[in-house]
């Protein structure tokens, strides 16, 4: 809101979902590989087991391309597209949360050490010291997702931090556990999906028995991140699991998004047992090919939930995905939001014919285009009073909003709507913003008027 | 200008005495300087090194070059996160619209970065370095890319500390590039960096030959290294006066007036400037001098610390128009502060062992890993 906004023809949220899923998956398998592939070396210096050691060696250059890379350079993206995209919320959580983030990163040096170390000494220094070496790699990712979970969670559930404001009171939330037992289990089943890669490139004769050795992996991580599923799902708020569970779900969308991630995690485990652990010959690339696009749904249906649960917040029940923050709603209405919005206000003086077209950019574009992604011409009736009705029952809704009991999760079901941030501004901001969408909808297949 | 254009301030306090996020900002910068000029500087003699196939000697620096910037450039990127994190605690109102203005560009330097990696991996694993001969494309495509991140920076901080530009930009975002200062500044730093991976490189080869390892080979690379930080850092010395001219009036005199605490680091990177250009244009032969290049190279690290604290000073001196009378919350978590500066002992501490244990456990055969 207070920020200019950057137009993206796909829609920033697009944007975001395929950079943070990108990065998510490589994230994940950073860090379940790190203890797949110690444990596998570890066993085969113990069993002296060349084809573990190979496994091991392969899954490291992986581990070095696709991690230290991808998954690094993807991570810096996910910040680069939230600030783009959201920058009031970074801001925030980088003001609550910078300390965590600095802990995160000293972890993630010792990570990329270790990593480049390791994959640089194979054959050069002596086992045991090769193996501290993973063995440090893993410690080190899994702490930096230890830390990241509990900022991630946060988001979705505040808990007491809404009142006290106490880092740890955020950090530790009521999500933090379960979400870091799913998490763990991602990590293990991402692990696996990666390696089966590295696995396919080994002697034949050698390849059930590591197919089978990864499908136990496979089976151990599906078996925990299921378990974390179900205790992340309980763990939520009552306001926020109607939306999705139950005979009745709010949402129908998030609803089908939650039997797909569930069917795809199945998915991945019939796939694993046949042909990992009961045909482990058949264990070849399009097999490992079709385990990776399961787990890989699993987890990017799971991200797709805990984002579309969270709406209309960025951070629950705090600041809501336009960057409005829930006390600033007093203020806004009294003295409108282009008394905020910069940008929108000198565009809005210079031509009083876009004021209405500013209170849409500074309020709304975070999340709706113009005939893209959340299009909002399609959505709109054709009827400049009804639009203004419809506004007037959001306007109506922030004030719901603010007179809660700080402190409490919105019971959002008792909203009219329980997805969209509430209209926030003057009456007179609320009647220009109704004629500009009044125009869009009798203007169709019309661009952005200027 | 019209300052409404600069955000409202997050009422959210900042975790800590605004000083510290200074100081963090400040030596984070510094270290991902040293990282990043190995990547950029690197990366460009590595590419001109293939120009005309190369001679050998040029060839076996690319591959040195490169075979240090497989980690260099993953430390680049990492150390390069906390200044990222920082200057987003401090100055979030002038940074983000400035990445927004801009948004495209700044969105393309992550895959400009990623490209640069990736190509850079392909000249290892399928260039000179793997094959004997050939990569410089794969070199010059990651040079230039490099290069390219370089100008979304420079585009990015300058238009964060001139809001009263903002206007402009955001409806001409490349007259960014007709700013005074813009081009001198992008030069500054890659002369820099230029400069720095010259002077590691010359280091390094001056030990090996010392150590009587390949002494002809790195003999002549040392020798054409020397050259490369020579004429860097003459253009430099030059180029740092231009830029200090062409700075806003405003900047300027508030570097001059600043009493000790600006003129100080100004004038002695000034002086070591200088001073390194003497010591550079004094060795014809730096292998028979191997003190006096490792001195060099201690007073360009010493140079780019010093440039990194005149950098902030500016940086200040541009906004303190836009930030009289901000104040920023401030609600200290020292407990958190201290786990992180405790955690990051200790995390130094694991590096070095780990690098000492890589050091000081050698095998071969059955009995290596």
């Amino acid at each position: 809101m207070d920020y200019p906004v950057w137009d993206v023809a796909i829609g920033g949220s697009i944007l975001m979902a395929v950079v943070a899923i990108t990065h998510v998956i490589v994230s994940h398998f950073a860090v379940g590989g790190g203890l797949v592939i110690a444990v596998t070396e570890t066993l085969a210096v113990k069993r002296n087991d060349p084809h573990l050691r190979e496994l091991a060696r392969r899954s490291s250059l992986v581990l070095i391309l696709v991690s230290t890379v991808f998954g690094a350079i993807s991570g810096v993206g996910i910040w680069v597209v939230a600030g783009l995209i959201s920058p009031a919320a970074i801001a925030a959580l980088i003001r609550n949360y910078v300390w965590g983030w600095a802990i995160e990163w000293v972890f993630f040096i010792v990570e990329l050490l270790a990593a480049l170390l390791y994959f640089a000494t194979w054959q050069k220094i002596t086992k045991q010291a090769h193996l501290a070496l993973i063995w440090i790699y893993f410690i080190a990712a899994y702490a930096s997702l230890v830390i990241i979970n509990g900022i991630i969670t946060f988001m979705l559930t505040p808990g007491s931090w809404l009142t006290t404001r106490a880092f740890w009171d955020g950090f530790f939330n009521p999500t933090y556990w379960p979400g870091l037992v799913l998490r763990t289990g991602i990590t293990l089943i991402m692990a696996t999906a990666f390696m089966l890669l590295a696995a396919t490139r080994l002697q034949a004769g050698e390849r059930p028995r590591i197919a089978r050795y990864l499908g136990l992996w496979l089976v151990a991580g599906i078996a925990i991140a299921y378990a974390g599923f179900r205790w992340w799902e309980g763990a939520l708020p009552d306001a926020v699991r109607t939306l999705f569970l139950g005979e009745t779900p709010k949402l129908a969308t998030l609803a089908a998004t939650r039997h797909f991630l569930l069917w795809s995690l199945t998915a991945a485990l019939g796939l694993g047992v046949v042909f990992l652990l009961a045909v482990p010959r058949a264990a070849r690339l399009v097999p490992a090919l079709l385990i990776m696009a399961a787990a890989f749904a699993f987890f990017g249906g799971y991200e797709r939930l805990r984002e579309g649960v969270r709406k209309p917040f960025l951070i629950h029940d705090y600041m809501f995905s336009n960057g409005v923050r829930v006390d600033e709603i007093p203020a806004l209405n009294t003295n409108g939001i282009l008394s905020r919005a910069g940008f929108g206000a000198a565009a809005a003086a210079a031509d009083p014919g876009v004021h209405g077209r500013e209170i849409f950019r500074a309020q709304c574009a975070s999340c709706h285009t113009i005939d893209g992604y959340q299009g909002i011409r399609k959505l709109l009736p054709d009827d400049a009073g009804m639009i203004a009705g419809v506004l007037g029952v959001m306007r109506t809704q922030g004030e719901t909003i603010v007179a809660l009991p700080p402190g409490r999760p919105i019971d959002k079901s008792q909203l009219d709507y329980p997805f969209m941030p509430p209209f926030v501004g003057t009456e007179a901001e609320l009647e220009s913003l109704a004629q500009y969408l009044a125009g869009l909808a009798a203007a169709p297949g019309a661009a952005l008027a200027e | 200008m019209n300052p409404s254009l600069v955000p409202a301030l997050d009422p959210t306090p900042i975790p800590g005495p605004a000083w510290l996020f200074h100081v963090l900002l400040v030596f984070t910068f510094f270290l991902h300087a040293l990282f990043m000029n190995l990547a950029l500087g690197g990366t460009l003699i590595a590419a001109f090194a293939h120009l005309g196939g190369g001679s050998p000697a040029r060839l076996a620096l690319a591959r040195r070059l490169m075979g240090v910037n497989g980690y260099g450039i993953s430390f680049a990127i990492t150390t390069g996160i906390a200044p990222l994190l920082f200057v987003q605690v401090l100055y979030q109102q002038y940074f983000y619209p400035a990445t927004i203005l801009i948004g495209e560009m700044w969105l393309l330097l992550v895959a400009f970065l990623m490209l640069g990696y990736y190509a850079v991996y392909l000249y290892k694993f399928r260039g000179a370095p793997a094959r004997g001969t050939g990569g410089g494309g794969w070199l010059a495509v990651a040079a230039v890319l490099f290069l390219a991140i370089a100008m979304v920076h420079v585009a990015v901080h300058l238009i964060h500390v001139q809001p009263a530009t903002w206007a402009r930009i955001a409806a001409r975002p490349w007259s960014i590039l007709a700013d005074p200062t813009y081009f001198p500044r992008l030069l500054h730093f890659v002369l820099a960096a230029l400069g720095f991976s010259a002077l590691v490189m010359t280091w390094w080869a001056v030990r090996q030959a010392g150590a009587g390892r390949d002494v002809e080979l790195n003999t002549a690379i040392a020798s054409h290294t020397w050259k490369w930080a020579i004429v860097t850092t003459l253009l430099q010395v030059v180029d740092g006066f231009v830029l200090l001219m062409v700075l806003p009036r405003d900047v300027l005199i508030g570097l001059m007036r600043g009493g000790a605490a600006t003129l100080f680091p100004l004038g002695l990177s000034v002086l070591l400037g200088l001073g390194l250009l003497m010591m550079l244009a004094r060795v014809g032969n730096p292998v028979a001098k191997p003190g006096l290049v490792t001195g060099t190279l201690g007073g360009m690290i010493l140079t780019i610390a010093v440039m990194a604290i005149t950098r902030h000073q500016v940086r200040e001196l541009y906004l303190a128009p836009a930030s009289a009378g901000s104040v920023i919350p401030v609600a200290p978590q020292w407990g958190n502060f201290f786990l992180f500066v405790l955690l990051l002992l200790a995390g130094l501490a694991t590096a070095a062992y780990m690098i000492r244990l890589v050091m000081t456990s050698p095998a071969a055969g059955r009995e290596a890993a």
